[in-house]
């Protein structure tokens, strides 16, 4: 990754150069908005999917003749200072959870809400990152929230389709919740006020959200161990992968998580139109379903991260 | 509040000493992981170690396999047995934790065994077998009443060790005191994640102190001289 | 993993050697700090100890009790204060070598016998040329030794600092392996670290056996 930002490092600079060398004494006068392309520093936030669509937008940019630099963060924790202090201008985002986010920092009470409605959700987003001289960008189909998973003979012996379903059952089983559940509006409290799901009377084992061990624990599991639900996320690999069912969220608890990127509006301005054009383009075909397959890719098969994106983007005809 | 406040009352408030993820369950599960750990890594490391400080065989390969053991992370070890152990219905955090547990117990017990057997006076096994002592009543007469101080030592050692790593077992659920320090990490609660490493802390002083007292206990007076410490005497 | 996937994918390793060997030498780099600072620390200490006796209980006693403090726990209560960074992972893992290093310097100074201190004085040492000409050359065995054990200790701690985001061996056991549910991974990482702490051993073994020829004499 480090020998990767290096020789972007290196080949932004010869741009540079050369763009610097070019812009006085070409003979054919560059176009306003070819010559003015400001860099693009991307940022992801330390798993797999976040570097993956960084990656994908990142790629996209490049293709049009854009430098773009990528840096990863350990989590949105440290990467939302960063997009703030300017050291990333672009970050892929999901809706919901980051005005969730939002909300809950200092000043946040006033914000709306994250709801089940893309619309609404995208519309509050925006009003939240206009103080901070930040928009977002088209959001894109693929949605990517927490979700309630089974076994596909789970589904089968019990009949479960909708989470509607999974609460009336939900004392028979074993579930896997991660620590912080009690605290997080899309788990513990939101579970007992949308579907009556009382996570202090069931049978919990504490595990990471989305996180293969997760997975693991439901795969392996069946009657006597292992676990009976997992809240995994809705294009985890792991899905596919071990052919488990996910239970539709009939009830609207989690909150619309489409991909989206935000963007800081000085390299908005900066940038000539095309630049929302392109990564406006890419959001527009990246559907859930798409999204989990990239994934699948990713983690099962193993594959890098750049050559999955750059595929991707070939086939969907975004890089000419 | 001032935060020694919000950590008593944390302590003080009823729901950490009722139900399921109370301080008394977790504090139990760790109690188990542990006393467990250490009986396994004593199975298999004291008779490894009686073996090749009384022979003196094989101590080259034996040690270093001991020592290499320490670079084994405990949370590779947690994450292959995981899978292994659901899918052969063993369930869930504890048996995981166990073997990575039992794996660190046993190179300090290794090494020190050997190097308490080592250290015994060559003399005085000599006499030993010129009375007509056979080799185990060498052991049980001589070496280990010599030795054990040493000994000792490296169970203490092994000892603290895993009453201090036990708390790993929280990341797949296992019932620990690291529990709370997670919880506390997941819900952002200072108060709780100080309060889960304070017992923890706790219960690994009280571990060293009692092996501490035992070893004062068991050692002969005539035994506690201190002498010149070698390099085979490096105790972890 | 489901029945049909290999164990191990040996092609990932090769495919992703270049990733492997930074995170062997991030891992390494880490090791290092901590055995660094670790040793100067308790080399102080040590040397206070040794002037002042009184000192070793409570010295002993607080490194113990950082000792036992677990790694999660140590980094929660430390982000606080410097931060997701390398800092804290090696505030940390330093804190962990300090039981193991004081224990075996100290150690190592007790070893010296008692005559030859008293022959040197007696020779006209003063206490600068007595450490450095008397106490520290037969004390190295026995430090040594304790570096040793510490390095190897060590190596398999920093693994866990990935769970804070550091990057070494520990990323590929905990982010690409468990994480993941890619048994690979978990076991090229954890195969690295035994590599590296095999490495560490035969190295200060090495040491040790040059330094103290006339150990070897007496070996029983």
């Amino acid at each position: 990754m480090r020998r990767y930002r290096t020789a972007v490092l290196g080949a932004s600079m010869l741009a540079l150069l050369i763009s610097a060398c070019s812009a006085g004494g070409s003979s054919t006068s560059p176009s306003a908005s070819e010559a003015a392309r400001p860099a693009v520093t991307v940022g992801s936030e330390g798993f797999d999917e976040s570097q993956l669509l960084a990656e994908i937008y990142a790629q996209a940019l490049e293709a049009h003749g854009y430098t773009v630099a990528r840096q990863d963060f350990a989590s949105r924790k440290l990467a939302l200072p960063a997009f703030d202090n300017g050291d990333i201008n672009l970050l892929p985002e999901y809706i919901g959870s980051l005005l969730r986010e939002l909300g809950s920092m200092p000043g946040g009470n006033a914000l709306g809400p994250a709801t089940g409605d893309t619309d609404e959700t995208m519309t509050n987003l925006a009003a939240a990152l206009e103080p901070k001289d930040q928009s977002v960008l088209d959001a894109a189909p693929a949605q990517d929230g927490d979700g309630f998973v089974v076994r596909q003979e789970t589904a089968d012996q019990l009949s479960l389709v909708t989470m509607s379903d999974l609460a009336e059952v939900a004392d028979q089983l074993t579930w896997g919740l991660p620590l912080e559940c009690s605290d997080n509006p899309s788990c513990g409290p939101g579970l007992k006020e949308v579907y009556g799901i009382d996570i202090a009377t069931l049978r919990v084992e504490n595990l990471t959200a989305c996180s293969g061990e997760m997975a693991t624990a439901l795969n392996e599991g069946d009657d006597q161990s292992g676990i009976g639900v997992a809240e995994l996320c809705t294009t985890q690999a792991d899905i596919e992968r071990f052919n488990f069912v996910l239970l539709q969220d009939d009830k609207k608890l989690i909150p619309a998580q489409n991909v989206a990127p935000v963007v800081r509006n000085d390299l908005l301005d900066a940038a000539p139109d095309d630049f929302e054009t392109i990564l406006n383009g890419v959001s527009a075909k990246l559907t859930t379903d798409e999204l989990t397959k990239l994934n699948v890719q990713v983690s099962v098969n193993q594959e890098s991260i750049e050559d999955v994106a750059a595929q991707w983007l070939a086939d969907q005809g975004l890089v000419t | 509040m001032d935060f020694p406040g919000e950590v008593v009352s944390w302590f003080a408030a009823p729901e950490q000493w009722s139900g399921g993820n109370s301080i008394p369950v977790h504090l139990l599960g760790h109690l188990a992981l542990s006393g467990f750990a250490l009986l396994g890594g004593l199975l298999i490391a004291l008779p490894i170690g009686i073996a090749i400080g009384h022979t003196g065989r094989g101590a080259f390969l034996a040690i270093a396999m001991a020592n290499v053991g320490r670079a084994i992370p405990s949370i590779a070890i947690l994450g292959i047995v995981f899978p292994i152990s659901l899918r052969l219905h063993l369930g869930f955090g504890f048996v995981p934790t166990l073997i990575a547990l039992i794996a660190l117990a046993i190179p300090p017990i290794v090494t020190n065994t050997y190097a308490a057997l080592r250290e015994v006076d060559r003399d005085l096994v000599e006499a030993g077998r010129g009375m007509g002592m056979s080799e185990v009543q060498l052991l049980a007469r001589v070496e280990l009443p010599v030795g054990v101080g040493l000994l000792l030592a490296g169970i203490r050692t092994a000892a603290v060790q895993v009453v201090a790593t036990a708390s790993l077992g929280a990341v797949i659920s296992a019932d620990c005191l690291g529990y709370f320090v997670l919880k506390g990490i997941a819900t952002q609660d200072r108060a709780q994640i100080f309060a889960g490493a304070l017992m923890i802390a706790g219960l690994s002083l009280l571990t060293e102190r009692l092996f501490g007292a035992l070893q004062r206990r068991v050692v002969s007076p005539g035994l506690r001289v201190t002498r010149a410490a070698g390099p085979s005497d490096a105790s972890a | 993993m489901t029945s049909e996937e290999p164990f191990i994918r040996w092609d990932w390793i090769v495919a992703n050697l270049d990733d492997i060997g930074e995170r062997t030498w991030e891992h390494i780099v880490m090791t290092v700090i901590a055995v660094a600072v670790g040793f100067l620390l308790s080399f102080t200490l040590s040397l206070l100890i040794v002037r002042w006796r009184r000192l070793y209980a409570p010295v002993i006693g607080a490194s113990g009790l950082l000792y036992s403090i677990p790694s999660l726990g140590l980094f929660a209560l430390l982000i606080p204060l410097t931060g997701v960074t390398l800092l804290t992972a090696e505030i940390a893992l330093v804190s962990y070598t300090l039981l193991i290093l004081v224990r075996n310097i100290v150690a190592g100074f007790d070893g010296v016998p008692r005559e030859v201190l008293e022959a040197a004085r007696g020779m006209g040492y003063g206490p600068w040329q007595l450490l450095w000409r008397v106490q520290l050359p037969l004390a190295l065995p026995t430090i040594v030794a304790g570096l040793r054990i510490a390095t190897v200790t060590t190596v398999g701690l920093v693994a866990v600092t990935a769970l804070i985001g550091q990057s070494n061996l520990g990323s590929l056991i905990i982010q690409r392996g468990i994480r993941a549910s890619f048994p690979t991974a978990i076991l090229v990482g954890a195969f690295g670290s035994v590599l590296l702490g095999v490495v560490a051993d035969l190295g200060f073994l090495g040491l040790q056996r040059l330094l103290t020829p006339w150990a070897r004499a007496r070996s029983g």
